[in-house]
């Protein structure tokens, strides 16, 4: 357990650019509330919230996306690897390191956002529930982008996450709202984008179990994958 | 004897989904690798030295054939807690060399105040003591290569596989690597060094294989190599230089070279003739001979020699 913890820590720390730029705009959001009147600015603050939920989804992916990539082309995964720590516990390390790196935004914007929408009467309950759902989210795009970087470049790689998890949306929107769940990444960011002060929402954890399920299940899959890739071949 | 190391008959082909190209790096490579020696691994750039160490330490999978790291399968991860690995370009994270070489120790599962007092130790083995502190993105090409030396002895391994360790370092550098592995090897290690420093493999090396095209070229211990072809050189007096293949007149004598072995049958012929011998020195061939030897033929890639 301890190589992947070292492992995930060391892969937060090397995102610590992205990360911070990305709390920028939880920054922005505090910045907001400072400034603006929050009970008659309440839905922009809200509009700004969902943003910044949105952008560390999309980072999930870039993480999960690159983080094998980076390694192999800078070929620091060697040294790695070349100590006792198996494939799978590198796998391993690494999902738990993009769950980790979107989990640093997350809290940030849960602390700003429970004092922001707080104050302007979103209950704040809900507002950790909706942090939940998005490292929850997170966690399973990110291991599914993990899962095609095994054996994509990071672009092939995006693009193919997207696809897998955009087409249980797409089903959903027009097979019938049960198809959201295949992967439940939509979902889970619906909630969260779909989330007002009129209709703030109930808490299901339904999708959130499911997408700890399903990250577990693309973890393996990823781990069978990367047991046969040759890691010290040249990616480019 | 057992071996920390042992190559089974192992092929490794490199194959381009793209242009279906198809490269042979290893073709029926074996080798063993004993306890307690220093084994030079020579070849040219291309040879198959760095395939065949990503695969002993279990990066890639041999296309057929199989092998063994110390008693275990390659790739199996508990077995390389017991070995120290350096990779031919050092690849570090950009944080500060103390730091650095605990993560790595701690990844072999070393923890506490030791590995704190091991890193340092480590540190100063390598000369970087005045520079734990300091971020190793910042580093010269040769004090990385000095901080992946200290990371991959941070464990205290009982094998090191040292892909040129000493590529980047000063002279004075190289001397303190040298003195390292023969330390390592004084106290039971056992060290697989590629290397193309050919002078500095001859010096401390006992046993040396050579690589070519993927097959292993030439085996055997440093001292029998270097000896296999010896010559010696015969300084003569009153004999005519014709008399001798190769021979040179200068200064009032005749200077040749034969083969060890018909040196008596020379001497003979220089007293037969009349002359004077005036001194017979053994020539001995240096391991740059030898290498260029090899890899000049290009059918010469199969096994010679054999420790």
């Amino acid at each position: 357990m301890k190589p992947v913890l070292l492992i995930a820590i060391n892969f937060a720390r090397e995102q610590r650019w992205p990360i911070l730029t990305l709390l920028l705009w939880v920054l922005l959001l505090a910045f907001l509330g400072l400034v603006t009147d929050i009970p008659r600015q309440r839905e922009d603050l809200l509009f700004v919230f969902k943003q910044d939920a949105v952008y560390v989804l999309a980072f999930s992916v870039f993480f999960g996306g690159s983080a094998i990539y980076n390694e192999r082309r800078s070929r620091r995964i060697l040294g790695v690897l070349s100590k006792a720590v198996g494939r799978q516990q590198y796998l391993s390390g690494l999902v738990l390191g993009v769950t980790l790196a979107c989990a640093v935004y997350c809290f940030a914007l849960g602390m700003t956002g429970s004092w922001t929408l707080g104050e302007a009467g979103f209950p704040v309950s809900r507002v950790w529930f909706l942090m939940i759902c998005l490292v929850a989210a997170c966690a399973l795009a990110g291991t599914v982008a993990l899962m095609f970087s095994t054996f994509l470049n990071p672009f092939f790689a995006a693009g193919a996450t997207a696809m897998v998890l955009g087409l249980p949306a797409l089903a959903g929107q027009f097979l019938g709202s049960q198809w959201g769940y295949v992967i439940p990444v939509w979902e889970l960011g619906a909630t969260v984008v779909n989330s007002s002060f009129s209709s703030p929402g109930t808490a299901s954890w339904f999708p959130v179990a499911l997408a700890a399920a399903e990250t577990l299940a693309f973890w393996l899959l990823s781990a069978r994958i990367f047991a046969y890739v040759d890691i010290a071949v040249a990616v480019e | 004897m057992p071996f920390v190391l042992e190559f089974d008959n192992v092929t490794k082909e490199y194959r381009s989904f793209a242009s279906k190209r198809r490269l042979l790096a290893l073709d029926g490579f074996s080798l063993s690798v004993e306890a307690g020696e220093i084994f030079g691994f020579l070849g040219p750039n291309g040879a198959g030295k760095s395939t065949a160490i990503h695969l002993a330490m279990g990066f890639m999978r041999p296309t057929s054939g199989s092998g063994r790291l110390l008693g275990e399968r390659f790739g199996h991860p508990g077995t390389r807690r017991r070995v120290g690995f350096l990779a031919e370009s050092v690849a570090l994270y950009h944080r500060r060399a103390q730091r650095l070489v605990q993560f790595y120790g701690a990844l072999n599962g070393m923890r506490g105040t030791d590995l704190g007092k091991r890193a340092r130790e480590v540190l100063e083995i390598v000369g970087l003591q005045d520079h734990a502190n300091r971020n190793a993105g910042k580093f010269s090409r040769g004090m990385l290569q000095r901080v992946g030396l200290a990371q991959a002895i941070v464990n205290n391994p009982d094998l090191l596989i040292l892909d040129e360790p000493t590529s980047a370092l000063d002279p004075l550098s190289r001397v303190m690597v040298r003195e390292l592995l023969l330390a390592a090897r004084n106290a039971g290690k056992t060290v697989f060094l590629s290397s193309h420093l050919l002078s500095e493999v001859e010096l401390i090396c006992d046993r040396v294989a050579v690589l070519h095209r993927g097959r292993l070229a030439r085996l055997g211990r440093t001292a029998d190599l270097l000896r296999a072809g010896e010559q010696a050189e015969i300084i003569v007096r009153a004999v005519a230089a014709g008399h001798f293949e190769g021979a040179m007149a200068r200064d009032g004598v005749v200077r040749f070279c034969v083969p060890a072995h018909t040196q008596r049958a020379a001497l003979e012929k220089v007293w037969k003739l009349g002359g004077e011998v005036v001194s017979v020195n053994p020539l001995r061939r240096s391991l740059e001979e030898i290498f260029l030897e090899v890899t000049a033929d290009p059918l010469s890639a199969a096994p010679k020699g054999g420790q």
